[in-house]
Formats: structure tokens, C-alpha cells, sequence
């Protein structure tokens, strides 16, 4: 789910806003130059796996995927989701355009945290990578949800409501999430391993 | 629930009805137009291919309104700082000024109203559920009126969290109308260029444009695929097996966007790419174009101050 | 062993353009690219470039534009080593087109995309502006220069991609697949194009005929290593050499150029022998029995401008093999779509008819039980990590018992000649391999009627040969949906041809390969192919009697 406009106090939006901005700049000037169209291409796909909704019970939910993207992108995972989240904001209004800011840290930080997880946990075997794959998938939906929370209760008492209503209902997508994030991931190391763990802009050692 | 000092009206069944459908009005009223626009255009059969021989200022319309003719730089910087202070608005009556303000931006610009009644109808979970949510677990202050709902006496429905809410979704709905006249009313790359103006990287305005174009494509592998698996009998289903399947599938779009990554960027190479997109030639800035930005800070300021010095209480 | 035909290294007083010296290329993961490549090319050389799939020819290709930087011997452009430091000039004089045209088309207008090159050149905004208007009126685009590429067609994508590689003047133009998926009128403003290029041209393409027309030299490819450099005739008069890199096309020469000769068909009842020449047989008489399907007046339009088809009639016999021909955006996908129940008409605009008894709207989605399609680039929409189960997947839709799941696996993969390909991953497998994996992924449903669109797009000749008789052996009806004279002759008794979203003409195969009106109604030239079989069948000295 993403913050409309108007929701929070304009200090928090403006506040994560700026914090954005930063993380954004510091992002382009350690990336190779080079490797930022790749990274453009691949944001695409995840726009595109964003929007296919999954049946679920009577109704359907849609992939947040900021596990998947932190596992796959590594440290580049929040520039993919800055420009992603922008694009969703522009076309459908997923997301106000005052709140990108605060939607861009909700999905960005939890990404490279599950990010970093995945790498150190993931081991060699076919079913660890599944498992932790379906773990940092889960516990991204986990952290998009508490800071969510977190940036609804920055509008006072009245909110707390909606904030607990919000962690709740992101239960449901936080299974079908894990479970579609293990499949994901179990996909690929069979099919291309060389994906997981290999991040577009050079290994760092 | 102690709500012993607050004002407490108990509601019955026919009077809650009318509350609820009063606050979902707009959303209402949104959706029904939206498909009535929807139907229209499918019933009118082919439209008419626009012309695609000249530059177009935006797919969706082309026009000589004064924000078409407005330097996206400037056009950009106002509205953004419109938006910023709308959402800073906290009476009821401001934010419902300043939705009136959008819509009549949007008439403005001469454009459909589809896309931006489309944008509405993307709000309507998010703000529905508010509207819902926050008047009933707002704490009661005293001295304050709250209605008890049938069936809900433990929930008093309580009217300042009620005029927070239908704040908020004005104010929500105002910014997503600015939204069109803001941004779609340029070129994308254009659009993106006055951001680029306005200080944002240049390399990230690049990455948005080929992020853009490639969803396009993505959209239609993805669209294959899922046709592919339904001529084979798949149906989605609350299942294991359907998710296992839409992981695989998911799996193949990813795999499939980083092997096409390389190719674009060596069809880019092979093209002289060296780093960054040659520049396009820019809008100059006009007088004009600073005038139409006073005014429309002007008209912020108004409502800003409006907000705060007038505070009209409507409930 | 091995006839080798390489031309010495030349020091011709002409200058070189590019000279290649023992050229190496392995790739990181250690699959090898180029063995050792001795190649020059001089200027206003046409070059095809041919040979099987993996021999070499794309990290070739690489190489002369500075994509690939040589490991191991010498790479040069007239006379100057290729360095990281010279590539960006080099680039800006060598253009390459590579296969899909999605990949160069990365802006969001046609204007964008035509100018990119231009602009990287450094030209002036005037005579960038001139370039674009003028490559993009010659490929016929001008009317929508400032269309989004997303809202082109693929002809229109791949018109618009050569459009923004000449707009950049190139000195050498390097072609990979060009004409891949192209309908006989687009191909001919490729080859008028190419033919006015003065430059040095290197094709890479699996249609040894449209080579033919377009190349003067033939370097063949094996393995990473120059097998032949000799003139295109040389190549095409020795079918021996063609067979060795599986470039036999020449299975193809029983097809066209002659003239049908009416007892070659006749009627059964009962399939009681084969033939040499399959689909000889006509369906005359068996239009007694009731057709499988049938469309009565049946209509489709799309939600937006795309045309659909009007007006269709159409019966299915059991054991047809039909071939749906037409220009590109004919109708023709648009109508298979419409057989497998994908596109449902408005309202009650036409009957679909299954087995006599017209289909209710619920029944729509029942139909791919029935029907099974292969999709144009069905080898791109496969999605499971092994054969296995990406044939498995219809039967367990079905709801059926493991045991039968696994036999029909077994008779699908057997089927289409990829038995012991179970647990392979089909995204390593090659294009001809994974077409067949998703014809076995479509036959293990068991269906009455199989519909392939474009079956024979960018697959090598061997392959091609392959698929032929894996179609000829299917005892099914089948549509074949495809621009390839060659399999409609083969395998297609009767042809159906759609123009402008209506089927102009339906009748037996020889009266359509003796229709000379066809191509002034919707533009299908398929005689100037018809002609360069000719030549070549001379050139072989063949004799089809």
C-alpha cells in the first residue's frame, strides 16, 4: 500500500523527502555511470511484477517485492525503486507525488536491508537460497508495513488506528510474498544462478 | 470506551446509511463517471489516430492551454510547491477550495478527464479506508460530538476525526488533479527535462526514460506469458501450485529484463553512447512563463494563509 | 576431411578495412566465442556472414564495432589496432542492427530514437534534423516520427531500428537477422535500402535467399574459425558445403520455380500410404464429413485503433492442414486468436461452431482443451525451470493422474525429437530446440486442432528441416500462420488468404502458388524469392525431374 498525498504532516513528507534526495545522490555517485541504463531496464521488469495482482481468496493482491528487489539488486535496490516508485506515481497514482519521499524510504530501506540479509544467509545449497529467499521476501513486506505504521502515526493519536488496521492487512500479501519469493528464487538458481548474488554494477570486494 | 464528556448523538439505521454514502460521494460520483467515460469510448468504436508526424505534447491531448505553453522548469517548480501546500492545509473548507482549484486547473487544460478521474479511482482504497478507519479510532477529546453508529457502541463515530479525513481526501484528491496538469501536459522527456532544469541528475532523468519504455515491453512479455500458461489451462487460483507457477513466471521476466538489459546497452554503445543522452535542445524560459508561476504561488499563499488566519469550521 | 577454402592473408594495395589476425574470444563463464579468426574486408565488400547457430558470428560481429575488445591477436579498422581509446570514432562509423528492435528503440519518441546516433556523432541540431526526417521518410515512418516506439508495430519497430542506424551515415553497416518475422513488402524496403547503401555491408541472417540477392561475398563460419571466404555463388553451387554447416537449404529447391502439376493430387478416404511430397493429398471429398470448426460471420474488433477482422467464414475439417497467409497485420494472428477462443466477438457478431454445435460464451474458455497454439516466439514464453515440467504443465491443468501426466510427457517430448531433454532447463536449450519444446508443450494436451504461429521464424535451416518433418508426421489439423512459401507448399493442402482483416481468397495451395493477382491485392511479393531459387537450382546444376 502506498501514502496518498495529504496524509502526513507536511514536515514528515518534506523530512523523508530530503532524507531520499540524499540516499538518491549518494546511490549515482557511487554507482558506475555506466551501469545505470541496466539497472533503468531491469526497474522496468519489477514495475511490471508489481502490477499483476494474485488471486487470494475472494480477492487479489499485487507483489510489493522490495525482498526480491534488495536480493537481486543489492546496493543498487534503491535507486531501481526511487525511479520505479516515481513512474507508479506519475502513470497511476499509486502513491502521492508529495509522499515519495516517505513511500520511496518505505519500500528502499526494507529492500536494502533484505538486501544485505540475503547475501550474508543465503548459502550454496538450492534449498538454503529458497528459504532465506522466501525469509527476506516475507520480512520486506515485514519493514514496508512497520514503517508504514511508523509514518502514519507521525499524524497524531487519530492515526494509530489506521496505522495497526495497515500493519494487519499486510499479513496476507506478507505470506503470498514469501511464498512467491522462494518459488522466484528457487527459479533462478536453477535456471540462472549467475543472477543471484551477481549485482549489475561490479562486485565490490 | 469513556467518552462521558463528549456529545454523543446516537445514530439509527437509516441515518448512518445516508452518513456513509455522504462521505463516499466523491468517490462515487469519480467511478461513475469514469466508466461512463469508459463505455463512451469503447461504444464510439475506432478513435481516430492522432498525428503522429508532428511533435505531440502529450499522447493524451494535444493542447494550447496555458499549461501546455508553460516551460516545464517553471510549470514544475510551481505546482510542486502548490502540492507541498496543499497537503500543509488543515480546515476542511481550504482543502475543498483547493479541490476546487485542481478541478478547475484540470478544465484548464482543455484535457479528457479520464486519466484524471482515473487517478481518482486509484485513490479510493487508500482514502475509503481512512475515511472509514480514522473517525472511529480517533481518541475523543471532550467537549466534542461523536455519534454512536447501531451495532457500534463500542467505536463512537467521532466528528473531528471525520473532518480530518474528508480533509485528507480532498486534499489527496486536489494534488492527484494537479497531477495531469503538472506532468502530462509536456512531452515525458520534456516533463523530465524541467526536472533535470530544476537540479535532479541528469543521469536519473535517463534512467526514468528508459525505465518507462521498457515497462512497455515488459508489460507485453509478461502479457504473452500469462497467455501462454492460459491456452495450457491455467486459472489463478487461491493455491500452492499458483503461486509456484507465477514465481516461475516471475522468475522468466526478471531473467528475461537482465539478458535484454545488455542488449540495449550494447545496441546504446554501438551507437556512440558514451555516458549520457546528447542533450535536447531546451524551452527557453519567458516572462510569461514567470508570471503564470506568481499567480499560481499566489494562489497557494491564499489558501495557505486562508487556512490558517480563516479557519472556517464547516462541522 | 574437411574442404577448406580460405582465402590467404591479401596486403592488396586497396586499403583493408578491417583485417582480423588470428582473433580469439572466449566468454567469462568460459564458453568459447572465436577459436581463430583471419578475415579482411575491404571496402564496398557485401558480406554474408553464415553458419550454424553458435558458430561465432555474433561475438564476430562484436568485435568490429568495439563491443568486444580482442583477447588474443589483432583487430583493426583501416589500418588502426582496435583500442578502448578509438572505439567511440569507430563506433560512429561501423553500425550494427541487431535482431530485436526493441533494443535500439530506447527513447520515448521515434524523433529520439532516430537522432540519438546523429546526436552522439555531434552533428548540429539542423542537420540532425534533416538525417531523422529524411532516414524516416525513407523507411515510410515519417507520419509517425513522434509516435512512442511501444505503439509501432514489430514491422514498423524494425523499419524505425534500420532507420537509426543509416540516419548516422555509417561506412560499414553490420546486419544481424534483419529480416526475421517480416512479410514480403517489408522485406523488399529492406533490400531496396540495402542495396542503395554504398558502404560495407556484413549480414548475419538464416535466409540464405534474401542473402543472395544482397551479398557478393560468403564467409562461413565454424566453430570459431573461417571456414570458407569464397563468393556467395561459390556457396550456394556447393550443397555440400551448405549440408556440412547446416546451411542445406537446398531441401527447399523441391518447392518452388516449377509449375504444379495437377496429378500430383489426388483424394482418400483412408490414409493408406505416404507420399514424398506430404500434404498432397486434397480434401476434396472429405468435405462431406462435418468440419471440427467452423466461424460463421464472425467478427473482431480491439478496444483501441488496432484492425481486427471482419466478416469471417471459415470450416475446419478433421486432418486439415491449412495455411493462413497474408501481409503483416493482415488479421492473421488476430484470427487464430480468434479460434482459440482468446478474442470472443461482441455481441452476436458470428457463430463459432465446434463440432456443429455453436459455442455459448462460457464455453469460450473450455476451448483450450480443444485448440492448442504455439505462439510467434513461443520459444520466448516458456516458464519453467525444466522440460519436464513445462510440458507437464497442460496435463496437470487437466487434472489428470501422475502416471498418465508422465506418459504424455514421454510421447511429447518423443514427438518432437527431444526425448532425454527432461530435466534441461529450456532457457539453455537453442531457439529451434525450445520452439519444438513448446510444440511438445502444446501436443501434450492432446489437442484436435494446433494452430503455430510463424513456426519457422529465425530458425536455422536445420532445424527448419526438422520441424518440417515433425509437422508432416502429425496426423492432427493443423494451421500454420506464416509468410514461408516453402512449409505452406509442404505441408498445406489448402490456403486461406487474409487482407485487410478479411479472407480474400480459400482454396487449394497450387491455385494460390499460381495466383498471380495475389500480390497486386495486398503486396506479397513471393516471386522475387521464387526467382532466386531459380538461379541458384542453376548454379547447383540440380535436376528436379
Amino acid at each position: 500500500m502506498h501514502i496518498a498525498d495529504g496524509v502526513l504532516p507536511t514536515a514528515v513528507a518534506a523530512g523523508s523527502y530530503i532524507v531520499t534526495l540524499a540516499g538518491l545522490g549518494l546511490s549515482l555517485r557511487t554507482l558506475d555511470q555506466r551501469e545505470l541504463p541496466k539497472i533503468a531496464v531491469v526497474s522496468s521488469s519489477f514495475f511490471v511484477a508489481s502490477l499483476i495482482h494474485l488471486p487470494l481468496g475472494p480477492t487479489s493482491v499485487h507483489l510489493l517485492l522490495p525482498g526480491l528487489v534488495g536480493a537481486l539488486l543489492g546496493p543498487t535496490a534503491f535507486l531501481s525503486i526511487v525511479v520505479g516508485l516515481f513512474l507508479q506515481s506519475l502513470l497511476f497514482q499509486f502513491g502521492g507525488l508529495t509522499a515519495l519521499g516517505a513511500n520511496s524510504l518505505m519500500m528502499g530501506l526494507p529492500a536494502l536491508v533484505c538486501g544485505f540479509l540475503y547475501r550474508r544467509l543465503r548459502g550454496t545449497s538450492k534449498k538454503s537460497n529458497a528459504l532465506v529467499g522466501s525469509l527476506v521476501s516475507g520480512l520486506g513486506v515485514l519493514l514496508a508495513a512497520l514503517i508504514l505504521a511508523f509514518f502514519l502515526a507521525t499524524g497524531g493519536e487519530s492515526f494509530m488506528g489506521v496505522a495497526k488496521i495497515a500493519l494487519v492487512a499486510h499479513i496476507p500479501v506478507m505470506v503470498v510474498e514469501a511464498l512467491v519469493g522462494g518459488f522466484v528464487i528457487s527459479f533462478l538458481y536453477q535456471v540462472k544462478p549467475e543472477l543471484l548474488g551477481v549485482t549489475l554494477a561490479r562486485e565490490n570486494v | 470506551m469513556n467518552f462521558d464528556q463528549a456529545h454523543v448523538i446516537v445514530l439509527n439505521g437509516v441515518q448512518t446509511m445516508s452518513l456513509f454514502s455522504c462521505l463516499f460521494l466523491p468517490f462515487f460520483c469519480a467511478l461513475v463517471a469514469w466508466l461512463l467515460k469508459a463505455e463512451e469510448s469503447t461504444s464510439a468504436g475506432q478513435k481516430t489516430e492522432p498525428d503522429w508526424s508532428s511533435p505531440v505534447l502529450d499522447r493524451h491531448g494535444q493542447g494550447s492551454s496555458l499549461f501546455h505553453t508553460w516551460a516545464p522548469s517553471i510549470k514544475i517548480a510551481t505546482l510542486l510547491i502548490a502540492a507541498f501546500v496543499i497537503v500543509s492545509l488543515h480546515t476542511l473548507a481550504w482543502a475543498l477550495t483547493a479541490l476546487f482549484c485542481c478541478a478547475l486547473c484540470v478544465e484548464l487544460t482543455g484535457m479528457s478527464w479520464t486519466r484524471p478521474l482515473r487517478r481518482l479511482a486509484a485513490l479510493g482504497g487508500f482514502l475509503g479506508m481512512l475515511v472509514v478507519i480514522v473517525p472511529l479510532t480517533s481518541p475523543v477529546q471532550s467537549g466534542e460530538t461523536v455519534l454512536v453508529l447501531p451495532g457500534l457502541p463500542e467505536w463512537p463515530y467521532s466528528l473531528a476525526g471525520a473532518h480530518l479525513a474528508l480533509t485528507i481526501v480532498c486534499k489527496a484528491m486536489a494534488v492527484a488533479l494537479l497531477m495531469e496538469p503538472m506532468l502530462a501536459t509536456s512531452s515525458l522527456p520534456q516533463t523530465l527535462q524541467g526536472f533535470t532544469d530544476l537540479g535532479l541528475p541528469a543521469s536519473l532523468n535517463q534512467m526514468i526514460l528508459l525505465c518507462h519504455r521498457y515497462i512497455f515491453v515488459f508489460q507485453e512479455e509478461m502479457r504473452r506469458m500469462q497467455r501462454s500458461m492460459r491456452v495450457r489451462g491455467f486459472v489463478p487460483r487461491t493455491n500452492i501450485a499458483t503461486l509456484r507457477t507465477m514465481g516461475s513466471g516471475f522468475g522468466m521476466l526478471f531473467i528475461r529484463s537482465f539478458e535484454r538489459t545488455e542488449r540495449v546497452y550494447e545496441a546504446m554503445l554501438s551507437r556512440g553512447y558514451q555516458g549520457s543522452f546528447p542533450a535536447e535542445v531546451r524551452q527557453k524560459i519567458t516572462n510569461m512563463d514567470l508570471v503564470k508561476g506568481v499567480l499560481f504561488i499566489m494562489i497557494a499563499a491564499i489558501l495557505l494563509a486562508g487556512d490558517r488566519l480563516l479557519p472556517l469550521i464547516l462541522f | 576431411m574437411h574442404h577448406m577454402a580460405v582465402r590467404p592473408p591479401v596486403d592488396d594495395e586497396r586499403t583493408t578495412l578491417f583485417s582480423l589476425r588470428q582473433l580469439a574470444y572466449t566468454y567469462p563463464d568460459g564458453t568459447p566465442g572465436l577459436r581463430s579468426i583471419d578475415l579482411d574486408i575491404f571496402p564496398g565488400d557485401r558480406v554474408a556472414l553464415v553458419g550454424q547457430n553458435g558458430s561465432g558470428k555474433s561475438t564476430l560481429i562484436r568485435h568490429l564495432n568495439g563491443l568486444f575488445l580482442a583477447q588474443a591477436g589483432r583487430c583493426s579498422y583501416q589500418g588502426e589496432l582496435i583500442t578502448e581509446a578509438m572505439v567511440q570514432g569507430l563506433r560512429q562509423k561501423v553500425g550494427i542492427l541487431f535482431q530485436d528492435p526493441d533494443d535500439h528503440l530506447f527513447c520515448n519518441t521515434l524523433y529520439d530514437d532516430v537522432a540519438f546516433g546523429p546526436r552522439n556523432q555531434g552533428r548540429r541540431p539542423e542537420e540532425v534534423e534533416r538525417l531523422v526526417h529524411h532516414w524516416l521518410g525513407e523507411v515510410e515512418l515519417d507520419q509517425v516520427m513522434y509516435k512512442p516506439a511501444h505503439h509501432l508495430s514489430y514491422g514498423q519497430k524494425k523499419r524505425a531500428a534500420l532507420a537509426a542506424i543509416l540516419a548516422m551515415e555509417p561506412e560499414v553497416l553490420i546486419l544481424d537477422e534483419p529480416t526475421a518475422n517480416l512479410d514480403p513488402r517489408q522485406e523488399a524496403v529492406f533490400r531496396r535500402l540495402l542495396e542503395q547503401f554504398t558502404g560495407a555491408l556484413i549480414a548475419i541472417d538464416h535466409d540464405l535467399l534474401f542473402l543472395y540477392g544482397l551479398c557478393e561475398r560468403a564467409v562461413v563460419l565454424a566453430q570459431g574459425q573461417v571456414h570458407h571466404d569464397y563468393s556467395f555463388q561459390q556457396l550456394a553451387a556447393e550443397p555440400q558445403a551448405l549440408c556440412e554447416h547446416g546451411l542445406d537449404f537446398t531441401f527447399r529447391f523441391t518447392c518452388c520455380g516449377q509449375h504444379y502439376h495437377h496429378d500430383q493430387y489426388h483424394h482418400h478416404h483412408h490414409g493408406t500410404h505416404e507420399h514424398e511430397v506430404a500434404g498432397a493429398h486434397l480434401h476434396g471429398e472429405s468435405q462431406q464429413t462435418d468440419p471440427i470448426i467452423e466461424l460463421q460471420h464472425y467478427w473482431y474488433s480491439y478496444p483501441d485503433t488496432t484492425p481486427g477482422v471482419s466478416n469471417i467464414n471459415l470450416s475446419l475439417f478433421p486432418g486439415d492442414t491449412l495455411a493462413l497467409i497474408g501481409e503483416n497485420g493482415a488479421g492473421k494472428s488476430t484470427l487464430a486468436h480468434c479460434l482459440l477462443g482468446l478474442h470472443r466477438p461482441e455481441k452476436n457478431e458470428g457463430f463459432y461452431l465446434l463440432e456443429g454445435r455453436p459455442l455459448a460464451r462460457q464455453d469460450y474458455r473450455q476451448l483450450w482443451r480443444r485448440v492448442g497454439m504455439v505462439f510467434q516466439n513461443a520459444a520466448d514464453q516458456l516458464f519453467s525451470p525444466s522440460c519436464r515440467e513445462e510440458v507437464a504443465f497442460g496435463p496437470e491443468q487437466l487434472g489428470l493422474s501422475k502416471t498418465e501426466v508422465r506418459r504424455r510427457v514421454e510421447q511429447a517430448l518423443e514427438l518432437v525429437g527431444l526425448s532425454g531433454y527432461a530435466k534441461r532447463p529450456p532457457l539453455h536449450m537453442s531457439g529451434g530446440e525450445r520452439k519444438r519444446l513448446a510444440i511438445a508443450a502444446t501436443l501434450s494436451l492432446e489437442p484436435e486442432v494446433l494452430i503455430l504461429d510463424e513456426p519457422t521464424a529465425s530458425l536455422d535451416p536445420r532445424s527448419e528441416e526438422l520441424l518440417l518433418q515433425i509437422l508432416a508426421d502429425l496426423p492432427i489439423t493443423k494451421i500454420l500462420v506464416t509468410h514461408d512459401l516453402f512449409f505452406v507448399r509442404q505441408l498445406c493442402a489448402r490456403t486461406v488468404v487474409l487482407h485487410q482483416g478479411r479472407i480474400i481468397r480459400d482454396y487449394a495451395t497450387h491455385e494460390f502458388l499460381a495466383d498471380e493477382h495475389l500480390q497486386v491485392v495486398n503486396g506479397l511479393d513471393y516471386t522475387y524469392k521464387n526467382s532466386c531459387y531459380q538461379e541458384i537450382q542453376a548454379l547447383q546444376g540440380i535436376s528436379l525431374r
